[in-house]
């Protein structure tokens, strides 16, 4: 299994859950962050924004599954300006699911 | 070193927290997030496992969608309901009793119940002392 944190526009959010939820991935959490990346923050005029507010989107995957939903995500997230986030994918040993207590997704 | 990265439903924090301390791990991180499972969030049961549905349809308890479909028109909006997220970094050896207690208490048997993903980590370090590896989190 892999997690899947996706770093993205928060006004991008509400397309990128749909869409996954139509390639068959309704499962998420989500949470709003805030950060910088390589451009280090937003320089508008004379004001400097410091940290700009993503939001987070984490979901856990098959390892089969990884491809297809950063592909999802990508082409709903991208508007191909910077700041469109990233990705990021990290090994997840076991799930469980607390109704039942089984072990898997 | 493993981290536990557990999401449960908001009422059963301190109980959780409490199991967690008796146990000899009291130190955890608790984040406030939303999110949906298999349910898409469309149930009654994911916010209150108590709550029976005739109740929630009267007060129109229902998952919210995120402020951003509030405040815009869009065609249609994906639901979410409220839970907390917990991360722990424990030692290899005592993972499965953690994860056992941690089901235990949080168990309602409804949908909603939430989930918990454990992961490896690859360092520790304590930032006061420079400790690295497992005297970190020890």
């Amino acid at each position: 299994m892999k997690m899947i944190r996706a770093f993205i526009r928060p006004e991008k959010e509400q397309e990128v859950v749909l869409a996954l939820e139509g390639a068959g991935f309704p499962s998420l959490t989500k949470m709003p962050v805030f950060g910088r990346g390589k451009q280090k923050g937003l320089q508008v005029g004379p004001v400097h924004y410091d940290e700009l507010p993503k939001t987070l989107i984490m979901t856990v995957i098959d390892d089969a599954d990884v491809d297809r939903v950063i592909q999802v995500i990508q082409d709903k997230a991208r508007s191909g300006f910077i700041g469109d986030g990233k990705i990021f994918v990290s090994p997840v040993d076991n799930a469980y699911t607390i109704r039942t207590g089984e072990a898997g997704l | 070193m493993k981290e536990i990265t557990a999401i449960i439903r908001r009422d059963k924090l301190p109980e959780t927290k409490t199991v967690l301390e008796q146990l000899g791990y009291p130190s955890l991180t608790i984040q406030s997030v939303e999110g949906r499972g298999k349910q898409r969030g469309a149930m009654c049961a994911e916010m209150d496992s108590e709550m029976p549905d005739s109740f929630c349809t009267a007060v129109k308890l229902r998952p919210t969608p995120s402020s951003y479909a509030l405040e815009h028109t869009l065609p249609k909006v994906a639901m979410y309901v409220p839970k907390r997220l917990l991360t722990i970094v424990v030692p290899d050896d005592v993972v499965t009793k953690i994860v056992k207690e941690i089901v235990k208490i949080n168990k309602t048997g409804k949908p909603g119940d939430g989930k918990i993903f454990v992961s490896p980590i690859d360092g520790a370090v304590r930032v006061r002392t420079g400790e690295v590896g497992g005297e970190a989190i020890a």
